[in-house]
């Protein structure tokens, strides 16, 4: 093993000053000051604005939104835009403190501009968001456990639907382009972190803002509205609607910026050799994401914008009596809404491709063919909005070509499969934790994928649509599709991440026990769906009982499932063995830096001279060359 | 994938130094480096700017189009009845978003102010514009202050115009969804504008500190990429509203 001097910046001393303002600022003095401002916008705006017309939606407008530009204040997120502005640029020993160096674990609840730091940030936030939204989930599960049940009430329980969805959504946006194109995927590229560290702290911490007005929304009346929000039952809500749409044009900066960072990351900061045509599959599936979330996420923000403005000074949009009509948000949401079923998707299954190489020994099966099937994707996902408004009556001549750009959809999706089976197909297969993840996602996404050409056509989405098989169509695809791809990613990069094993036991235990509860939940839900059960309703005919309670049996199963899968993590996390730094005997970068890995990632700049799915290549080795690593060895790391 | 021996080669940059952190940036980016990425996110920024402007173009045309009704600008309705007319008694009730009774069409908004507001935010693009082109030859702070100083002045202009605009308009945003886009419209110049002021006056407090010198433009470069885009935005906007009411 060769050895080289120390240079991890870790060990760097900081001169007492460095970092400036941002030594004082972590996620509590963003806490103060976004409370200090949120209290100080309510007084201002009850003062001024609680008797003028629209008055209460104003005043939790402007509440809200003080405390999203306070928190992010006092965590930081505008320093340096006031520093550019009075011409004090950060030097070397600031943008070393603000990427965390010698700060130990307070680190993560600052504004640190690490990559490895954010994507860890990212990955506890999409623990606690599912956390809460498996909450609601259950909550649901639990009221429609008895036709009449009164375990809450109808506007409870609508309340309860439109948070959990919504969470979910964002949730599953970043579940894997959070976490691992933060962590993993700059590492991947030969590349130092991130193109712009202090936007992709901000990303995070601008996500973070956005969580309490939504959780908020229960105590302002709830959102009755659903998580599609239609109007004009949107318009007409309570309050609580103002902070759910305040919650989204928060996290739509968050993504919009995110997903350039990501795009000029990579088309900008590849290592040397590191051609396009050698990116990994879960690169080009995060450049295709961001991309894709760049076109989508102004029309989410047009929408919620155009919503808060008909809420809050009187602009009638969405309201028929003044001009407007429901049909221009359906348009202008699904327009944000299709894609972003790829924003979620395509990331977890680019991770699943790296997991199907490494198990199973190959080379990814139709490399170029899988990126054109992902690319292709994500330009028809463009052109098929409108057939979630089916049933809607807007425009019915347009039925049948949106009905042909969705199930041309189809098309790509089977390549992607393709590749994806054909990567595995007589492959040396190794059957580690990751791989079962993989082949649930096959299982799951071939059901979800198959029942929503169902949806894709008009006379059956005639019958369909209102109904719990849609339910079940896109948990089948977000849940079974894109959540356990994510947690495929999360068993996959775990030691990296962590620098521990995940615990194969608990995990595969957590494994079945969620396989088993989503067949269990959600084929009870087409059950239902044939049925004629509709969805979004607190009470129902006894007819559908029995197909509902097994149907929570199941959620509660799934929900047992996934906390299993968080023990997992969080006793793995702690007490899990160490991990070496290429555990799986992969071949792509991520897998030849030291695990912690450095700060800067490589200790030397890599120089890439093949393809990251050399399996079985004559001249290829199994292992990593020898990677050289400090004197001190066990020195440093990031973590 | 491999990693040979010429990794070894370059790990330090061209300054000599660890410097993955370096004033104004990280990742031992030379200047071209920096402004090729930088580049780049401004023009993925403007796109996704541009995606929001289309849709707001779309909900013009849409709102016009449907005329749901009869309120686009209220055309029908009359001072008798308060209908859209004889045959449609008891339905369409003109009304705005208080249920006040509208007994006219909706005044277009005088286009003159209008025209005001586009032409200041252009003068202060052409200005960082002319800044810039004047960094490119060499110019010191003495040529980039002055005139990054008169680009703050007329995007400062240009919000007062914009608010000015608000204050005199002959609707307000509940009657009708012809005033309705027009003031979101209004209202989409003041965020660009609001985020051009940061900019412009980061610009004018930097070339004071002679930050522009010695060839340095590229920050001008990029600041002009997004002035431009937001003054032309404006413009057709501004062409929308005065042509399509």
């Amino acid at each position: 093993m060769s050895t080289i001097a120390p240079m991890l910046l870790e060990d760097t001393k900081l001169e007492p000053k460095a970092g400036g303002f941002y030594r004082h600022q972590n996620f509590l003095t963003g806490l103060i000051v976004g409370i200090l401002s949120g209290f100080i916008g309510w007084v201002v705006s009850l003062a001024l604005l609680q008797g003028s017309n629209f008055g209460s939606d104003m005043v939790v407008t402007v509440t809200l939104t003080c405390w999203v530009i306070g928190f992010n204040a006092g965590m930081g997120t505008f320093n340096a835009i006031f520093r550019w502005i009075l011409g004090h640029d950060q030097n070397h020993e600031d943008e070393l403190y603000a990427a965390g160096v010698g700060q130990g674990w307070k680190r993560y609840w600052k504004y640190c501009t690490d990559h490895k730091v954010v994507g860890t940030q990212y990955l506890v936030l999409v623990m606690v968001l599912f956390g809460v939204g498996g909450t609601l989930a259950m909550m649901i599960r639990t009221q429609l456990l008895s036709p009449n049940s009164r375990f809450m009430s109808p506007e409870t329980y609508n309340a309860i639907v439109s948070i959990h969805g919504m969470i979910m959504i964002i949730a599953t946006i970043i579940m894997v382009s959070g976490p691992f194109a933060n962590f993993i995927m700059p590492i991947m590229i030969g590349a130092k972190d991130m193109a712009f560290p202090r936007l992709n702290a901000m990303s995070f911490w601008v996500v973070v803002s956005a969580v309490p007005p939504i959780l908020g929304s229960f105590f302002l009346g709830g959102v009755p509205a659903g998580w599609t929000t239609y109007a004009p039952l949107s318009v007409q809500a309570p309050p609580a609607m103002d902070a759910f749409a305040i919650t989204i044009c928060t996290f739509v900066i968050s993504v919009t910026v995110a997903g350039i960072n990501t795009l000029v990351t990579v088309l900008t900061m590849r290592a040397k050799g590191m051609t396009m045509g050698r990116l990994p599959i879960f690169v080009w599936g995060s450049i295709i994401a961001g991309g894709l979330g760049l076109y989508a996420m102004p029309a989410f923000l047009m929408a919620q914008s155009a919503l808060i403005t008909d809420r809050v000074v009187g602009t009638g949009f969405y309201v028929a009596e003044q001009g407007g009509t429901g049909w221009l948000y359906e348009n202008t949401f699904w327009i944000m809404g299709h894609p972003e079923v790829y924003v979620i998707l395509i990331p977890p299954v680019g991770a699943l491709i790296e997991i199907a190489s490494t198990f199973a020994r190959k080379p990814v099966f139709g490399y170029k063919v899988m990126v054109a099937g992902i690319s292709g994707i994500a330009t028809l996902s463009i052109m098929v909005w409108a057939h979630h408004m089916f049933t809607t009556g807007w425009a019915p001549t347009l039925a049948d070509p949106f009905m042909l750009t969705t199930e041309l959809i189809s098309i790509p999706t089977g390549i992607i499969f393709l590749c994806m089976v054909g990567t595995i197909w007589r492959g040396s297969i190794w059957t580690r934790l990751p791989m079962y993840f993989l082949y649930l996602f096959i299982f799951n996404f071939i059901i979800g994928g198959i029942t929503g050409i169902y949806l894709s056509d008009v006379p059956a989405d005639q019958y369909f649509h209102g109904n719990m098989f849609v339910t079940a169509h896109f948990h089948y695809t977000l849940l079974g599709g894109g959540l356990v791809g994510a947690m495929g990613a999360v068993c996959y990069w775990f030691p990296k991440v962590t620098s521990r094993m995940l615990n194969e036991r608990i995990g595969k235990t957590a494994f079945w026990v969620v396989a088993i509860g989503i067949q269990i939940t959600y084929m009870a839900q087409f059950y239902e769906g044939f049925q004629g059960m509709a969805r979004r309703v607190a009470n129902y005919n006894a007819l559908f009982v029995d197909a509902n309670r097994v149907s929570s049996a199941g959620a509660y199963i799934l929900m047992a499932g996934m906390l299993i899968f968080m023990y997992a993590i969080i006793h793995s996390w702690r007490h899990g063995k160490k991990a070496s730094a290429n555990p799986w005997h992969a071949k792509s970068l991520e897998w030849m830096t030291l695990t912690p890995v450095p700060l800067e990632n490589f200790l030397v700049d890599p120089v890439v001279t093949g393809h990251p799915y050399g399996y079985g290549e004559p001249d290829s080795k199994p292992v990593a060359p020898e990677m050289p690593v400090p004197v001190s060895a066990n020195s440093g790391g990031s973590h | 994938m491999s990693i040979t021996d010429q990794q070894m080669h370059d790990s330090h940059d061209d300054h000599g130094h660890h410097g993955h952190y370096e004033e104004g940036g990280n990742h031992h980016d030379t200047a071209q480096e920096k402004h090729r990425k930088e580049h780049m996110a401004t023009w993925l920024f403007i796109f996704g700017d541009v995606v929001f402007f289309l849709l707001e173009l779309f909900f013009w045309f849409y709102l016009r189009a449907n005329n749901t009704a009869g309120m686009w600008r209220a055309a029908n309705c009359t001072p008798a009845n308060g209908k859209l007319g004889p045959t449609d008694e008891g339905l369409n009730t003109c009304t705005d978003g208080l249920f006040n009774p509208i007994t006219h069409a909706i005044p277009k908004a005088n286009p003159v102010y209008t025209i005001i507001v586009f032409a200041l935010i252009a003068i202060a693009a052409a200005f960082v514009w002319f800044a810039e082109v004047q960094s490119r030859k060499g110019a010191t702070k003495k040529t980039t202050h002055p005139l990054t100083a008169l680009a703050l002045f007329f995007v400062l202009a240009a919000i007062a115009a914009q608010f000015y605009q608000f204050q005199v308009l002959p609707f307000t945003t509940i009657q009708g969804t012809y005033a309705s886009t027009f003031e979101f419209y209004m209202g989409s110049n003041v965020a660009h504008f609001l985020l051009a002021l940061v900019i412009v006056t980061g610009l004018w407090s930097r070339s004071r500190l002679g930050k522009f010198d010695n060839g340095k433009w590229y920050q001008l470069h990029l600041s002009r990429l997004f002035l431009v885009w937001v003054a032309a935005s404006c413009v057709i906007l501004g062409l929308v509203t005065i042509f399509f009411a």
